[in-house]
């Protein structure tokens, strides 16, 4: 059996898997200890979407290959897995380095090297597909290595910036 | 009647156009970028021709070596790319060639916003306050002073392009050098034209555009009114037609305000004549679309018109075949724009390899779109994926609807804009009608959504989690491994 604590959006579930997670058939688990049986077919959790059953009510879900979110239909729940076999939380925000998300342009670098930032502040803007993006700090810190420059075109996961 | 039409656009608009050819039983003739050729409309056409320019479908004099080249009779231009271009329209009209549009003339008339507005005003059209003239984003000074004069908050706009790209509020002194550079940014990059002009705040507000048709024989139509005050990331997401909440008075005053506009400016083919309306619901008229619009087909549902096809008729010189009473405006209905992009992360774009593509279906749904299971989304193009719209014959049916045919769609292999569209739909003015231009400001994906389970997804997430975490499980020990199995051994990306 395994335990895990699951947060969805702000509210705590305390889920229990009984046996293995088999790749077919229904699985049976306990959330706060009411038993459930789950449909999830192997390909949903591959591909990050597909379908689930719980109980007897169908879900269509979309997962975050981190399994920082879970969507549905209705929109997008924040997710956070604590394993309680292991007690390791999993860290939410990744390492210090910034890669390019999508293929495109730099058009404005607003952050010097050696400049403290803090997490969520602008730190230069993607030009692609016709809009203007900007891209943020995943994490607080010195901006340790920059080399790009206004004007550049940079590929998809071209590392641009990182933090230390 | 015309035999040969250049369709000279790509993505959803241009797959509209071959088909309203195809219908009317006409040739349609596709133009590809390199990289393009493989693209539906391509696809779907009788014939295709490169068009290698560097600046490819927006190179008027490239599209019309392609039209000559092709020997077509018209050319139907669409949205965006070279739809407003007067040169363009010149061009071909001196060389023989039909464009299905309103004409250079009307084109350069209306292009002049500032003197667009200024005309009305001086026919004695209620219109908003703009600048006195349009400014480049470098004029600090200037921009400074007339701001002053118009007072805040005002409305920043680029004078190339619609009401969303390049449209923002400045509250203050400091905030407007910073609005004019986002917004001429914005304009450059999607425009090629990087002038803006200021505009009288009209707060709060709503958008309301009135599609109109007009022949060369004088007929001259309109196809009731839409409201387009809903915006995401400063672009109209959805609109609807009749737009709620307005009285019969109401709407038959914005309706004769439109006409008088087109026929001021003697406007042909497709036009859209837009108004703001204020909290008291005046309207005041603010610039003429002088080109088919991205979100004709609401009007198409509640009129049972097609509206390109009137426009390739218009343009080979027939007369309209209905008037404006014979236009019955039946039911309700919601035009949904679907994107390429995430908006839990910023609006980032997601270009990519689309994986699956489940299109609604049933009564009184339509999707134009572009893609399909398989397709690519390029990064160079709009993000623009698909247009959704559903009809009703109330506008509560049409909303359930329309909500209904966005949880059928489904799109994988990229991010979309689907739930938030949800969202918004599901929002209490939104239902209640009573929106504004300020809903763009309503923070709606903070919110977790109510309607799901939490209990459910917590059970699914924990299995996913199980079955990734044993994925992951090397079955050889990691010392006995070589470099390439450690790569190999990834978490499916």
């Amino acid at each position: 059996m395994r335990r895990f604590v699951v947060t969805i959006d702000e509210t705590e579930f305390e889920v229990e898997v009984m046996g293995v997670a088999r790749a077919e058939g229904w699985i049976e688990v306990q959330v706060n200890g009411e038993p459930m049986r789950v449909l999830l077919p192997w390909s949903a959790t591959a591909d990050q979407s597909g379908w689930a059953m719980v109980n007897n009510r169908p879900h269509e879900i979309q997962l975050d290959h981190d399994l920082h979110w879970i969507q549905t239909p209705h929109g997008r729940h924040s997710v956070q897995i604590r394993d309680r076999d292991t007690a390791t939380a999993r860290p939410r925000s990744g390492d210090g380095r910034i890669k390019a998300p999508i293929p495109g342009l730099i058009a404005r670098i607003l952050v010097e090297p050696g400049q403290h930032v803090e997490v969520g502040q602008p730190v230069l803007v993607l030009e692609a597909m016709k809009m203007q993006n900007e891209i943020t700090a995943p994490r607080s810190g010195t901006i340790s290595m920059l080399n790009i420059q206004p004007g550049q075109s940079v590929k998809l996961h071209e590392l641009l910036i990182e933090i230390s | 009647m015309f035999k040969r039409v250049l369709i000279a656009n790509r993505g959803e608009i241009a797959v509209r156009m071959v088909r309203a050819c195809r219908d009317m039983g006409l040739a349609a003739i596709a133009v590809y970028e390199p990289g393009d050729e493989g693209a539906l409309h391509v696809r779907l056409a009788d014939e295709a021709y490169p068009i290698t320019s560097p600046l490819g479908y927006r190179d008027p004099e490239a599209m019309l070596a392609v039209a000559r080249v092709s020997k077509v009779d018209a050319v139907h231009p669409g949205y965006g790319l070279i739809s407003e271009h007067p040169g363009f329209a010149q061009a071909c009209e001196a060389a023989g060639i039909a464009v299905v549009g309103p004409g250079s003339t009307v084109l350069a008339n209306v292009r002049d916003k500032v003197g667009a507005v200024a005309h009305a005003r001086a026919a004695g059209i209620p219109t908003t306050r703009p600048s006195s003239r349009s400014f480049m984003p470098d004029e600090t000074a200037a921009l400074l002073n007339e701001a002053d004069l118009i007072g805040y908050p005002l409305v920043v706009k680029a004078c190339a392009g619609g009401r969303g790209r390049g449209t923002s509020v400045a509250r203050g002194p400091d905030d407007l050098l910073d609005v004019v550079r986002r917004s001429s940014t914005a304009a450059q990059a999607v425009y090629l034209d990087p002038q803006v002009y200021l505009e009288e705040a009209v707060l709060p507000s709503r958008y309301i555009e009135v599609p109109i048709l007009g022949d060369h024989h004088g007929n001259l139509i309109h196809l009731g009114e839409r409201d387009g005050s809903i915006q995401r990331n400063t672009r109209k997401v959805i609109e609807e037609t009749p737009a709620p909440n307005l009285s019969q008075a109401q709407r038959e005053a914005i309706w004769a305000t439109a006409l008088q506009v087109a026929r001021l400016f003697s406007c042909r083919s497709a036009c859209t004549i837009e108004f703001v309306l204020d909290g008291e619901g005046r309207h005041f008229f603010t610039e003429v679309k002088p080109r088919l619009q991205v979100e004709h087909l609401v009007s198409e549902m509640v009129t049972r018109i097609d509206v390109v096809r009137e426009q390739l008729r218009i343009a080979a010189g027939l007369p309209l075949e209905f008037t404006q009473e014979e236009v019955h405006l039946r039911g309700h209905a919601i035009f949904c724009r679907i994107n390429a992009e995430d908006p839990w992360h910023g609006y980032l774009p997601s270009p990519g390899h689309i994986t699956s593509f489940r299109v609604p279906g049933g009564p009184n749904v339509r999707v134009d779109t572009y893609v399909y299971a398989g397709a690519e989304v390029p990064v160079r193009y709009d993000s623009l994926l698909a247009k959704l719209v559903a009809w009703g014959p109330t506008r509560e049916e049409c909303l359930n609807r329309v909500q209904r045919a966005l949880q059928e769609f489904q799109i994988t292999g990229i991010q979309t804009n689907l739930a938030l569209l949800r969202l918004i739909l599901n929002d209490n003015a939104f239902i209640a009608g009573t929106y504004t231009t300020e809903f763009s400001r309503r923070r709606l994906m903070e919110m977790p959504p109510l309607s799901d389970d939490t209990s459910d997804l917590a059970a699914i997430a924990a299995l996913a989690y199980l079955r990734r975490t044993q994925a992951a499980q090397p079955a050889i020990p990691e010392a006995f491994t070589s470099g390439w199995h450690r790569d190999s051994r990834r978490l499916p990306q």
